[in-house]
């Protein structure tokens, strides 16, 4: 019943948004009917998505997806995450985030009201290009041919409170960019010279930005202690596709902020808004073709893929096309200064701009390799380590310095102060690393995230009258946004370069020293819990004269048969002590140990962003 | 700013488009080896060995081992090994070669250090333990994509008359070992 309720929402929103599209030729409605039909299609979306939960929920095994997806046995909250947990799911969660957006867009005031509207009308065009990908390629709603009364369980690997909520939150960031993509389409089309459009793009484009960070820093997190490789970033073809919207992203975010009525700017960022949305299509594309091999690994169909292909091809071809043919003309020519704000961004700009095209080629080089010559090559961790890096590098150092940098003249403020504190900064980390541990990369990665925090705390100190109040919040937020990155920069590094890894064979009871501290192996225990079958090693962690426990171990999955691996951590706040529990040998165990030096300075620096990003969405 | 520049994104897009319509359509899966490979000779190769690189090893003597040597060498079948130090996987299947090189006499295990350098592998060794019979060395990764390797790590049989007969991406399992290795061998 849910399945038919859930089908039918689906197939009246998708009419819905038919209808709006040809009434712009047929009849004109007038802007509150055509919002309150946006609302009404959103609603219908959201409630054929819910339906879809409610059979998750009630183990409605009379729907082939909840079927071959769930299992009575899950607790509540995998049950739920289930919905989105596979590939038909995650499409209907894609649709109906969409039609959140518009819906929420639909309440914009202070835009020209042809311009809303053909804004919204290319969002009907998304919604009705994915709901027909659903309906015939991946529809959630079949219903099952047999009667059964057990489901096949959840890949055991997604049974995790983090990758719950990972789809929902990094769909959120896709997603969002469809508006800042409808907008800047629908701007080009309407042909009009007024740049109100751009103050409401960079809302939008923002809270997308922000969504997209939070959505990968949960993937990556739960990668560091799910996957339990010691690492929190593979350089997979999934992350690497989250990577590109994501940089575009904050290209354009920044070229928003900073847009002052430059024309060359305004194509830039057009431009800039059709990249970002196409590579989130472009992602969903090589994710759910089945394309590149990854931990994403939904069952592939060719017909999904070519048919996700053509509409990546239709949308980004016509922004593409309408670009070329109502390209505003140039009335202006910037002025480009040695260094100022607007030559400062468009250098940082096209720093992303070749560091996402470098993450593309390395992605999809394998592709064309094999197809010109059937043949098949790896792209690993050493392309990507050897060429974005260094790419992205020049734009860390003038980032530091570009807020304070000015809007028309060459003279930085304070010039002589910031030079001497760089070399101060270079000099007192190459003496300290020669003095314990050198590794080049070490020193270049500590000497920009010192230098990026420190240059922006002295550009507070320096430009602002420290307030407690929000407006001084908001006046400093772009300096605090760079400290988190800054921060970030500092974990990245340290938990890399000087990541050490020990191993021993244990038996229980035999005690073992990592990195000056005393650990036990104090016992190895099976439980039965709801759904698994859990192994754990109890680790015993002397601190001065109080003892931490830390559980590692391995998690078997019955139904799905299935092993995952949990590691323990210990979490302090200048490095991760990082377990994992291996197999046993002669009554002895295997235990790998990693300690990650500062790990925590990477999510602490992510938290700022995202913070920062929030804050920024409030400024007026 | 000239209209013909706004062109290359069109044709960017028009390749991506092209290249992976090819892909989808001619059925290929990149989970599996491209058809090409499966029962065919191994591909040329020669490699140095990582611990002296006065020797060498070759596809050749792969063969040849296979043909002309004694009995107990005349049922040597070859696992190929793709691995690296950067490689986190492969540390988690590492263990696993030991137990297959104890249990079967006649496998000869090769170990290609995969874009490595020698520092870092022989310290990955050092510390992992070596159940390579020979470690070979592919700096430039040219032996990888001789073998059409897709990522790391990356593993392959090959049975006595020198022809590929089994291939796996990522790290082995115990239960890939049990199920689809053994009853090659």
């Amino acid at each position: 019943m849910s399945s038919l309720v859930g089908f039918l929402c689906l197939v009246f929103a998708v009419g819905i948004n038919i209808f709006l599209i040809f009434s712009k030729y047929l009849l004109k409605l007038k802007i509150v009917s055509f919002n309150i039909l946006i609302r009404l299609s959103c609603i219908l979306t959201l409630a054929s998505f819910l339906s879809l939960i409610y059979a998750y929920l009630v183990s409605d095994f009379s729907n082939f997806n909840v079927f071959q997806n769930s299992h009575s046995d899950k607790p509540l909250i995998y049950k739920i995450s289930g919905t989105w947990g596979n590939h038909e799911g995650s499409m209907l969660l894609w649709v109906s985030i969409l039609s959140i957006y518009a819906f929420f867009f639909s309440f914009t005031k202070k835009i020209d009201l042809n311009l809303k509207k053909l804004t919204l009308l290319i969002q009907s065009f998304l919604h009705i290009s994915f709901s027909l990908f659903i309906i015939f390629t991946s529809n959630p709603f079949l219903i099952n041919s047999v009667i059964v009364h057990e489901g096949l369980g959840l890949n055991p690997i997604l049974q995790d409170p983090g990758l719950a909520i990972h789809p929902p939150i990094l769909y959120a960031g896709y997603v969002g960019y469809s508006i800042v993509f409808s907008l800047a389409v629908a701007s080009l089309m309407h042909e009009s010279n007024d740049l109100e459009w751009l103050s409401i793009a960079k809302k939008w484009s923002l809270i997308s930005w922000t969504f997209l960070t939070g959505g990968i820093a949960l993937g990556s997190y739960w990668a560091y202690y799910e996957l339990g490789w010691g690492g929190w970033w593979f350089w997979d073809p999934v992350e690497n596709i989250s990577l590109m919207p994501w940089i575009t992203g904050l290209a354009l975010v920044h070229s928003l902020l900073l847009v002052k009525g430059q024309q060359i700017l305004k194509k830039w960022i057009i431009f800039l808004s059709i990249l970002c949305f196409s590579l989130s299509i472009f992602g969903t594309f090589l994710v759910r073709s089945g394309i590149l091999t990854s931990v994403h690994s939904f069952a592939a169909d060719a017909s999904r893929g070519l048919f996700i292909l053509l509409i990546f091809f239709i949308i980004t071809g016509f922004s593409l096309v309408v670009f070329l043919l109502k390209f505003p003309d140039n009335n202006k020519p910037v002025k480009f200064l040695f260094i100022n704000k607007v030559s400062a961004l468009i250098i940082n700009n096209i720093l992303m701009i070749i560091a996402t095209l470098t993450i593309l080629l390395g992605t999809i080089y394998p592709i064309i390799i094999e197809v010109l010559t059937n043949n098949r090559i790896s792209v690993g961790g050493p392309y990507f380590n050897s060429t974005v890096i260094p790419i992205m590098i020049p734009g860390f150092l003038l980032m530091s310095i570009a807020p304070v940098l000015s809007w028309q003249t060459n003279k930085i403020k304070n010039s002589y102060y910031y030079i001497i504190c760089f070399i101060l900064i270079s000099v007192i980390i190459l003496i300290q690393s020669y003095l314990t541990e050198f590794n080049s990369w070490g020193v270049i990665g500590l000497i920009l995230g010192v230098w990026i925090i420190i240059a922006s705390i002295s550009a507070i100190i320096l430009s602002y009258k420290l307030k407690l109040n929000f407006k001084f919040l908001q006046n400093i937020n772009p300096h605090l946004a760079h400290i988190g990155v800054g921060i970030a920069i500092i974990g990245i590094t340290c938990s890399s370069v000087f990541q050490k890894e020990y191993d021993y064979n244990l038996n229980t009871g035999d005690n073992f020293i990592v990195n000056e501290i005393n650990v036990v192996l104090d016992k190895i225990e099976t439980k039965n819990e709801k759904n698994f079958q859990a192994l754990r090693a109890n680790f015993l962690i002397q601190e001065e004269n109080s003892f931490k426990n830390v559980k590692s171990g391995k998690n078997y999955y019955p139904v799905s048969k299935m092993i995952t691996s949990e590691a323990g951590i210990l979490h302090q706040w200048d490095r991760d002590i990082y377990f994992i529990l291996g197999d046993q040998k002669d009554e002895k165990w295997f235990v790998k140990v990693y300690v990650n030096p500062f790990v925590s300075l990477i999510w602490l620096g992510i938290i700022i962003m995202i913070c920062c990003g929030f804050i920024g969405v409030i400024r007026k | 700013m000239k209209k013909s520049i706004l062109l290359i994104p069109l044709i960017i897009l028009l390749a991506i488009c092209i290249f992976t319509l090819i892909y989808l359509i001619s059925g290929k899966d990149p989970n599996k080896p491209p058809s090409a490979l499966l029962n065919k000779d191994i591909p040329k190769f020669i490699t140095k060995s990582l611990y002296d690189s006065n020797i060498t090893l070759s596809s050749d003597n792969i063969k040849r081992n296979v043909i002309l040597d004694t009995e107990n060498v005349e049922r040597k079948y070859t696992l190929i090994n793709f691995f690296a130090s950067w490689c986190t996987p492969c540390k988690i299947e590492h263990p696993l070669f030991f137990k297959l090189s104890k249990e079967y006499d006649n496998l000869f295990i090769l170990g290609i250090n995969h874009k490595d350098s020698y520092s870092d592998a022989t310290k990955y060794l050092n510390e992992e333990g070596n159940p390579y019979n020979f470690v070979g060395v592919d700096s430039d990764g040219l032996i990888a994509l001789e073998f059409g390797v897709f990522g790391l790590p990356e593993t392959f049989l090959i049975n006595k008359k020198g022809k590929i007969i089994f291939k796996f991406m990522g790290p082995l399992t115990k239960e890939i070992i049990n199920n689809d290795i053994k009853p090659l061998l």
